[in-house]
């Protein structure tokens, strides 16, 4: 696979190109601090954080998009079907499957891991064919992050920073406004070529750069490595620590919301307005901290506590679906349920008091 | 890019025409299916069955393997869907998909006695494996149905448990909690009741438990306390399940997803998932 070597400017403009002839999702500025992925348009406000940028630079280009860039993969009320109904009470019924070509460019490290575990989820036993049809139409232009986003990163501690596979493009920001693209794909290969980029003739060199100049630490550490995370989490089930954290929670979902490895949904159906012998199947997210999310027909709940439900949700990241899938941690370490929770639970916090639980112990 | 080459109908229902329609309690309605292709299910196994526009909902198959390409379904009326499909009637159309689960492997029942505890509405499921089980006096031991429900009037399959009876090495044994001051002749009381003083050849039976939640744990002790290891008890869950491919999470009991690994489960199996007997 062949390595190019351009100015910032000049693979923004491609990235605006490129948004001119498709669809081409980029991180762009939503309020004073934070980015929604959004679709590229003309008047779109692109850019990448330089070389030499600080994470106290604020807003800072390498933060987090509130909503992970994944969520373009299955997006909220999506069709799954349409339905109509003839005269004879006969139904006609039309999955629908979106096959457009997209782009999620500006894609980091921690969001292309939880792409590749939703391509896993997916693909697992009975393939989920509304997401993979959508996945294989998009290709990806991820970006390497050389600090940290904010303050709730910890993507280090999740063996997600150094994450490249699922990538087509791979950028790494190097010394004079410039960057290095490796093409990772055939569809990489096939993307730069036509760009007519220049060719990078010192690759090493360029890695080394970044290698160098990559923050060490990077972000928050765990209080011991990954795996004894993972068998402290899957080892609790009684545990003080499941109460504590959950004390201030108003079970409200954002963290599931944001959670670029929760995939959790339900189905709703739908007549049209004005045509009530058509209409059609649509999934929404949902979310395992919500109340209603283990109740069955009767009104029986699995899940009614709430420590429960948070239980449920940090053993699925750092306990059930690693075991599940052998493909590391769940949780990405993207630090955005922290970020966002109105009151600043965090996973990783969690972690550590379960952790130091375990440690605790005789 | 690469083409999409699988079924993307998996969540999208065929639709069934309904050759039999008619309520079998004041709750339960039962339906029989014509398919636009056989299902090929196993017993234990479950389908989404949706009236489109309305929604869709996870429904027990309440019928054996069948070679033809027919269904049978028992539906109790709960919910906004459920009350619209006890509207349905013959000629109407049920959309379905499925089947889905693992169900019962038929071969591990073969040449064991059978003890099927059934709660209420746990006979429709439960119906799937006791038809191949009674129906085949070769092929599996002796067959024994202990089924309870809340009143005479609840009770479920009547004619066919009746007609059970009558088989050669099958017991059937139906209760009801109260008479309600309705005409029975079953007996008075738990599903527990029965277990205590039936004959049982321990080593070579398996029971097989379909009903509320709380009836588990009780029925579980009492089949213990007879000497019945749990690894040859087995369960059939209940969750809310919406997709029954294993991608909607809602069915997941600790590291397991009820809709692909369960809904029946060996007990032995679920001493190791806190969250199964709650």
């Amino acid at each position: 696979m062949r390595e190019f070597l351009a100015t910032r400017t000049a693979v923004l403009d491609w990235l605006r190109t490129l948004g001119q002839q498709g669809d081409v999702f980029f991180p762009q500025p939503m309020g004073e601090n934070s980015f929604n992925f959004d679709k590229v348009r003309k008047n779109s406000l692109l850019a990448f954080e330089d070389f030499d940028a600080g994470s106290k630079d604020k807003p800072f280009r390498a933060s987090t998009c509130v909503q992970p860039p994944g969520k373009r993969l299955s997006p909220n009320n999506e069709q799954i079907f349409r339905f109509s109904k003839n005269g004879n009470g006969e139904y006609q019924l039309t999955p629908t499957l979106d096959e457009r070509e997209r782009i999620l460019a500006g894609v980091r490290p921690c969001d292309l891991k939880a792409i590749h575990l939703m391509d896993r989820v997916n693909s697992d036993g009975i393939p989920d064919a509304h997401y993979l049809s959508r996945r294989q139409n998009t290709a990806i232009i991820a970006h390497d992050c050389l600090q940290p986003c904010d303050e709730h990163c910890f993507c280090d501690a999740t063996d997600s920073l150094h994450w490249r596979q699922g990538a087509d493009v791979f950028l790494t920001p190097q010394p004079e406004a410039q960057l290095l693209m490796e093409a990772l794909t055939e569809c990489g290969e096939q993307l730069l070529s036509a760009a007519g980029f220049p060719p990078c003739d010192d690759i090493e060199k360029r890695r080394a750069l970044a290698e160098e100049k990559r923050a060490k630490p990077f972000g928050r550490h765990f209080d011991a490595p990954l795996q004894q995370v993972i068998d402290a989490v899957s080892n609790s089930w009684e545990s003080p620590v499941w109460d504590k954290h959950v004390e201030r929670c108003f079970a409200c979902g954002t963290c599931n919301l944001v959670c670029p490895t929760c995939y959790c949904f339900d189905l709703q159906d739908d007549f049209n307005i004005g045509d009530p012998d058509s209409g059609q199947r649509t999934r929404s997210w949902d979310g395992c901290m919500l109340e209603e999310f283990a109740v069955v027909a009767g009104g029986h709940n699995f899940r009614p506590q709430l420590a429960a439900r948070q239980r449920h949700r940090i053993k699925r990241k750092l306990a059930y679906l690693p075991a599940r899938f052998g493909d590391g941690s769940f949780c990405v370490g993207c630090g955005r349920c922290g970020h966002q929770c109105t009151v600043d639970i965090d996973i990783f916090d969690i972690a550590n008091d379960l952790l130091a639980a375990t440690e605790a112990k005789p | 890019m690469k083409p999409v080459d699988f079924d993307a109908n998996v969540l999208t229902p065929h639709m069934a025409r309904i050759l039999e329609a008619r309520d079998m309690t004041a709750q339960e309605r039962f339906f029989r299916l014509q398919l636009p292709r056989p299902l090929n299910h196993r017993p234990g196994q479950f389908v989404m069955a949706s009236i489109p526009g309305i929604g869709e909902a996870p429904i027990s198959i309440s019928c054996g393997p069948r070679d033809d390409d027919q269904l049978e379904l028992l539906v109790r009326n709960t919910g906004s869907l459920t009350r619209t499909m006890h509207q349905l009637q013959a000629g109407d159309a049920m959309g379905i998909r499925g089947p889905f689960g693992s169900g019962f492997e038929l071969t591990e029942f073969e040449g064991h006695d059978v003890i099927f505890v059934a709660g209420g509405l746990g006979l429709a499921p439960l119906r799937s494996l006791i038809e191949p089980v009674v129906g085949d006096p070769q092929r599996f031991g002796r067959a024994t149905l202990i089924s309870g429900c809340r009143t005479p009037a609840d009770e479920l399959y009547r004619e066919q448990m009746q007609a059970w009876a009558k088989l050669p090495n099958t017991r059937i044994i139906r209760l009801v909690n109260d008479t309600a001051h309705l005409p029975w002749n079953g007996e008075v009381g738990l599903v527990t009741a029965p277990i205590a003083k039936l004959e049982m050849d321990v080593p070579n039976t398996l029971a097989v438990l379909c009903g509320p939640p709380v009836m588990y744990k009780f029925v579980i002790m009492a089949l213990a306390a007879r000497g019945l290891p749990s690894a040859q008890i087995f369960i059939d869950l209940e969750r809310r399940m919406r997709c029954g491919i294993g991608k909607c999470g809602h069915c997941q009991i600790n590291h397991v997803t009820c809709c692909q690994e369960g809904p029946v489960f060996r007990f032995s199996d679920l001493e190791s998932l806190p969250e199964a007997l709650t």
